[in-house]
């Protein structure tokens, strides 16, 4: 069992050395616009996220059950679906230059996972549930999804800022109408997921405590984060709602994503402070 | 549109509200610790956020003007449903058309992709997707389900909580059955921390065999129309109050934190608690490392008239005296707690998020979508996602384009 928690370390370790480097070539990419930089980039990252799958895997066989109980599972998790959701986006639209706004963020987070407690506990009788997997395993891939977004949200605003100065995008930075329509259909991804993660939780939290809604703090800016992109899609859809103002919302929605998971758990009691 | 979106301002800066400041507390707490603001706060309920009228009244006029906007857009949604609707493409829509296209094929791969085609003069035009106008109908009615029902059910729930020891029945009359607890029982893990808490009950209903459950945390039972859930557990101790002689006075159940006067010695005794695995920090704090007995310690202080006159740590058993009396506590035993609840509304909360959830789906992933081919013209019309629209349809022109080639 030692050897097994010793490889998940090395594993992880790996992995985030893969995607710290990645982060800087794809930054190397945009500035130079060197497509053998940016292939490289991409083949780090997907390298990145093979040797984080047998960390996660490895996991996985130590403790029994999916890793989503506590603060460092659950920033490795985060990660996990940061770089699947650029991975998909990348596969299916092509857009390279997305991560250098989307790495930096999946190496912050890891980052973070990084200097916590790696110990695995068993899981307390509250989270003994199925609904454990569906709730957290959602919020993954939501959180994932609204980093993706705020990445690209922000190489909008840079790219609208390039246009602005009459600077032609010899640089690997995509149409900034194309990163604002990703940005948009990510985050409407992300809501749907986001959406899920509350219902989930509220129906676990019925079978648990006979409340579907406590008004928890972690509920309660889940529920903020919702109501934010409420907005944002509802201001979209509606009034046609795009450009700098909705970037700037999706890096605000993602601030407030950030601040639900760790500012909550750190800052706030709540009965979600898995430590 | 603009109500909505100051409505959602206002909940969640309230919601945020409740968050960082302390809820449910005395108002002098608020008083004292926010003394140029304390009676803002009171005054604006920001003391009990989640249940103050303000926050009643803007979830309330949230769900009327939802209800509004929905009454509002959803007639012009139906009339779009038409089979003989067609939306036009913006002026800004990009030619997709190619001279080298082969138009029948890409015919063929926007059949292939489901699409309802309609000849006209000099073209066709195809859509699909007429489901998803009404996805933000069916959005809004989830959320006003989900709000209702949670409302309604949240004032007609019939709740209650209850703790039992083992052998103790708790009647539930009006709904003609008692739940009796056989066992309360911790399972350990190696490491002496708890897997899991169990209820052993009966439920007895008169001239019926009586039915053996267990319940606990996420796996609540259901007896008629009341679900049970596994909330609470405490301990259990036995006070025992002897003279010199050993001949008992007083005998009484005390948990821990509560206390007993006993009024022949003007004296009060304070269960301050119990430790099953005592340990004493280096702080002088009393802790237990887990729920076994293995060094079970009371932790006991005496008042006189409200004088502090002493403060124990004892074993099971051990007498602490005073005066001519001697206390002791012993036989401590685990009890549950159990929260009750019969609430109509979860129905409806169900109902709603699938409505919610789907209406969702239909908006962001069955948009409508269509396609206007003219001669030398193909463009796109659609609300939701226009650039990835254009792009799907680009691809599709091209691949029209590489199979003529091939060919």
């Amino acid at each position: 069992m030692t050897n097994l928690v010793q490889m998940e370390e090395m594993f992880f370790l790996i992995a985030f050395a893969a995607y710290t480097i990645s982060a800087v070539a794809f930054f190397i990419y945009v500035a130079l616009k060197k497509d053998k930089v940016g292939n490289a980039a991409v083949l780090l990252t997907i390298v990145g996220f093979i040797f984080h799958n047998i960390a996660i895997v490895l996991r996985v066989i130590e403790s029994g059950r999916l890793p989503f109980t506590n603060q460092f599972e659950f920033a490795s998790s985060f990660t996990w679906g940061i770089v699947l959701c650029y991975i998909v986006i990348h596969f299916v639209y092509k857009f390279t230059a997305v991560g250098a706004f989307v790495m930096p963020i999946a190496f912050l987070v890891m980052g973070y996972a990084s200097v916590l407690p790696k110990n695995i506990k068993p899981l307390m009788p509250a989270l003994q549930s199925s609904w454990l997997y569906i709730h957290v395993g959602t919020a993954i891939i939501s959180y994932g999804a609204f980093a993706v977004a705020a990445g690209l949200a922000a190489m909008y605003l840079i790219a609208v800022n390039r246009e602005k100065e009459g600077i032609k995008t010899t640089s690997g930075l995509p149409d900034a109408e194309a990163c604002d329509y990703m940005s948009y259909r990510v985050i409407a991804f992300g809501y749907l997921m986001l959406t899920l993660v509350i219902i989930t939780g509220a129906i676990w939290a019925k079978a648990a405590w006979s409340r579907y809604w406590a008004w928890d703090p972690k509920e309660t800016w889940s529920l903020i984060t919702w109501i934010i992109y409420s907005v944002y899609i509802h201001l979209r859809f509606n009034r046609g709602w795009k450009g700098k103002s909705a970037a700037w919302f999706a890096v605000i929605g993602f601030i407030c994503v950030i601040f639900t998971f760790i500012g909550v758990n750190t800052i706030l009691p709540s009965i979600h402070s898995y430590r | 549109m603009k109500t909505a979106i100051l409505l959602f301002i206002l909940i969640a800066t309230y919601s945020i509200i409740g968050t960082v400041l302390p809820q449910g507390l005395a108002g002098e707490v608020y008083l004292r610790d926010y003394p140029k603001i304390g009676n803002l706060i009171l005054t604006l309920q920001f003391d009990q956020v989640y249940s103050s009228w303000v926050f009643r009244i803007l979830l309330g006029f949230f769900i009327i003007n939802l209800v509004g906007c929905t009454l509002k857009i959803l007639p012009g949604q139906l009339k779009r449903m038409d089979k003989d609707h067609f939306m036009k493409a913006s002026l800004e829509a990009e030619n997709l058309y190619k001279d080298d296209l082969d138009i029948k094929k890409f015919k063929e791969l926007i059949k292939s992709k489901k699409y309802y085609i309609e000849e006209n003069q000099g073209g066709f035009r195809a859509s699909k997707h007429k489901i998803g106008n009404i996805g933000s109908s069916v959005t809004h009615l989830g959320i006003v389900v989900i709000v209702l029902g949670s409302f309604l059910g949240n004032l007609f729930a019939e709740e209650g909580f209850f703790n039992m020891l083992p052998g103790d029945i708790k009647g539930f009359p009006d709904y003609g059955f008692s739940i009796q607890l056989e066992d309360f029982r911790l399972a350990f893990r190696e490491n002496k921390t708890v897997d899991q808490y169990y209820s052993d009950v009966t439920i007895l209903r008169p001239n019926q065999e009586p039915q053996k459950e267990t319940l606990w945390v996420n796996k609540p039972i259901k007896v008629n129309d009341l679900n049970f859930y596994q909330t609470s557990y405490g301990w259990g101790n036995d006070l025992s109050i002897k003279d010199e002689n050993g001949v008992e006075l007083e005998k009484k159940l005390l948990r821990n934190g509560e206390s007993f006067f006993y009024e022949p010695e003007h004296v009060t005794i304070f269960l301050y608690g119990f430790y099953p695995d005592f340990l004493l920090t280096g702080a002088g704090e009393p802790i237990t490392m887990s729920e076994k007995k293995d060094n079970p310690t009371y932790a006991v202080i005496l008042y006189h008239l409200n004088e502090n006159v002493g403060s124990y740590i004892v074993k099971p058993g051990e007498p602490i005296k005073y005066n001519d009396i001697n206390i002791s506590f012993e036989n401590s035993t685990l009890y549950t707690g159990i929260t009750y609840r019969k609430d109509f509304g979860y129905f409806f909360v169900v109902l709603g998020s699938l409505l919610l959830i789907l209406g969702l789906i239909f908006s962001f992933y069955f948009y409508p979508k269509n396609i206007i081919v003219e001669e030398k013209s193909i463009k796109i019309a659609t609300r939701q996602n226009p650039w990835g629209f254009n792009y799907q349809i680009k691809q599709l022109v091209d691949k029209a384009l590489q199979r003529g080639d091939k060919q």
